[in-house]
């Protein structure tokens, strides 16, 4: 079980990383728990890799400082350090069999061939390769490949694992099996596991926490429900589930809400303790599967917006409905697919949702 | 050959390489073929013989040229072939690769009685230079440093072959993937430890060519040799000067064929291996795999 009044297993503070005039991370500060599964998620490029290859050691920090378990790293090269990584893809010996591969870091800590050669069965058997101990790895598939990385890891007893878009080479299919026994291996061995990843999917199936990482900036960081259902940024919003955003315009506050014209309706919104001023133009976010549609106008005032119909898209489990408001909005409203009653392209429909589910952003 | 190939073209393009291949070797062959020839070169009756080669044990100035030109080569290889390995490694890792490669390179386009000359004048200027500075100090320690030496054959060879065994390292390199020195980092080794273990077994075929064509280069090097090489002298030195002076002695052919077949030997003996080795390495994982299925 996580523990997160235990000091945390990495902390960083206040960390920077240029390239010359790029800026790949700014000022970036998180605290990860020991025994947390921490992902790192964002866009490509938006410096999440980059903060973990400093977290391994692979970058030195231009500002800032690393802790690990209290103490700063910085300076210290990737063998120095108490972590261990599993890369993308390409990171296996190509000249060592499965068990060499597994066994390269006892080899180099100076450990006999015995000893070695048990704990090497013991990580095989962990990720389910015994019988595979003695190929080479381009005799395997992507997902076993990524599986021998793993018990490389493992193998070393380090107890923070850092993995760099360690499914992003493998098959829909696989990807999501693979998350479930990445997740049931962290649960096992109960180390700290740093992942990154731009699947939100991957994301939310692994993680305990998630921190969204864009442009070099952190942007949010919070448990999983908690990104996917209150999200604080509208870039998270956006990013993270299928999210409709909204710009608006304060037109009144009264207590604990706001009232926000977005498209000739006028919305009420809770205004979560934020600062917000008459006339200030604001982002509204409403998932899409909280999104109801309709053809009848009997709704809550303040909780539904008019539009004209224009598609659907059906996706197997769940149709997307496409609804444009008269600003020109596209908003979708997804429910499951059960039926097949659409309304034609251009008819009037209003959309609703439960007090409480549109969340207001100001940034 | 894919479906559609016309078999005719293809049976073409193989007759094409085939000549390209002849051409290239027939001089060679052309010099195996008469060593061999009791009546030497130019001579209308073909008699087979070995006896040229039984006489280049005799023949002093061959074997004291052979001898001088494998320790120069030798040197040169192991001075030659870690620079451009370091040298290849520093180019992957940079990020503006265009002037150091430019740099590296640079010695490839000039022509050799250029530099070669260069070095000499270069060489004797710096001499100069350090007997003068010996004189001053009263001391001949430094006179002979850059008199015309085995050194300074060395370095005017160093510099002729560096560019030659970068590209060839280089070459392998490519293929090396740099997530395999940081994965061996992760996983506690540091960063000799990880070229030792990881890098090096995969670039070795490399390493091994760059070798093998410095120590060709040498051998095959006149213009550089003749200017710097001071009072020795070395295999294609002795036959170019015998071919000006006295036309070539039967046994010079036989040196020359021997030259050319241990040069092809080595190169086709490290293809062979690598390929041989790759491939035996690959059946024998996947027997031991066999019971298993993925």
């Amino acid at each position: 079980m996580l523990d997160r009044t235990a000091a945390p297993a990495v902390e960083v503070r206040g960390l920077t990383k240029t390239y010359g005039p790029v800026t790949a991370l700014r000022d970036v500060s998180v605290s990860i728990a020991a025994g947390e599964y921490f992902v790192l998620l964002g866009p490509s490029g938006g410096g999440k890799t980059t903060l973990l290859r400093a977290i391994g050691g692979f970058h030195r920090p231009t500002a800032g400082e690393i802790l690990l378990h209290g103490k700063e790293v910085g300076h210290l090269p990737p063998d120095k350090r108490p972590t261990t990584m599993v890369f993308q893809a390409y990171a296996l010996f190509p000249h060592m069999s499965v068990a060499q591969n597994v066994g390269y870091g006892l080899k180099v800590a100076g450990l006999p061939k015995a000893q070695i050669a048990d704990k090497v069965a013991q990580a095989l058997e962990m990720v389910s390769l015994s019988p595979f101990a003695d190929r080479r790895p381009h005799e395997l598939s992507g997902g076993q490949q990524q599986r021998v990385q793993l018990a490389r890891a493992f193998v070393l007893d380090r107890d923070i694992l850092l993995l760099d878009e360690p499914l992003a080479a493998l098959d829909a299919q696989l990807r999501k099996d693979m998350c479930l026994e990445l997740k049931h291996l962290q649960e096992k061995v109960g180390i700290t596991f740093i992942h990154v990843t731009h699947n939100q999917e991957e994301a939310m199936t692994v993680a305990d926490r998630i921190a969204l990482i864009a442009n070099g900036d952190l942007v949010e960081y919070g448990g999983a429900r908690d990104i996917y259902r209150a999200p604080d940024k509208a870039f998270t919003a956006g990013f993270v589930g299928e999210n409709n955003l909204l710009a608006g315009r304060v037109a009144g506050l009264s207590g604990d809400s706001v009232a926000v014209d977005v498209a000739d309706a006028r919305l009420r919104i809770d205004r979560r303790g934020l600062r917000v001023a008459e006339g200030q133009e604001v982002t509204l976010s409403i998932r899409s599967e909280a999104v109801r549609l309709s053809r009848d106008t009997g709704h809550l005032e303040g909780q539904s917006i008019a539009g004209t119909y224009t598609e659907s898209v059906y996706l197997g489990l769940t149709t997307s409905h496409r609804v444009r408001l008269s600003d020109g909005t596209e908003m979708v409203a997804r429910e499951i697919s059960e039926r097949d009653d659409a309304p034609a392209p251009g008819t009037p429909v209003v959309l609703s949702w439960a007090p409480g589910t549109a969340r207001l952003h100001v940034e | 050959m894919d479906d559609y190939a016309n078999p005719w073209l293809h049976r073409l393009k193989w007759a094409y390489l085939l000549l390209v291949v002849l051409t290239l070797m027939a001089p060679v062959l052309y010099v195996m073929w008469i060593s061999f020839n009791a009546n030497g070169f130019g001579a209308n009756a073909y008699d087979f013989t070995w006896k040229w080669y039984g006489l280049i044990l005799s023949d002093a100035q061959l074997i004291g040229a052979l001898r001088w030109t494998l320790a120069l080569a030798l040197v040169v290889t192991a001075i030659t072939v870690p620079m451009a390995l370091v040298a290849a490694k520093h180019y992957k890792a940079t990020r503006n690769k265009l002037f150091p490669v430019f740099l590296l390179l640079a010695p490839l386009f000039v022509p050799p009685d250029i530099l070669g000359s260069a070095l000499l004048v270069s060489f004797k200027n710096a001499n100069l230079a350090f007997v003068w500075l010996g004189d001053r100090l009263g001391t001949e320690a430094f006179d002979a440093w850059f008199r015309l030496s085995f050194l300074t054959a060395v370095i005017g060879l160093v510099i002729y072959t560096m560019p030659y065994a970068f590209v060839v390292i280089l070459i392998t390199m490519g293929r090396y993937r740099a997530e395999q020195t940081e994965a061996a980092r992760a996983c506690g080794a540091n960063g000799w430890r990880a070229f030792r273990d990881i890098e090096f077994p995969q670039i070795r075929p490399g390493v091994l060519s760059a070798c093998a064509f410095t120590v060709i280069l040498v051998f095959n090097e006149y213009t550089r040799t003749s200017l710097l090489k001071g009072g020795f002298d070395t295999f294609t030195t002795v036959l170019i000067s015998q071919m000006l002076n006295t036309g070539m002695s039967g046994q010079s052919y036989a040196m020359s064929a021997m030259v050319s077949f241990v040069a092809i030997a080595v190169i086709g003996t490290i293809i062979l291996v690598t390929l041989i080795r790759s491939e035996a390495l690959a059946r024998e994982a996947r027997a031991k795999a066999e019971p298993v299925m993925s």
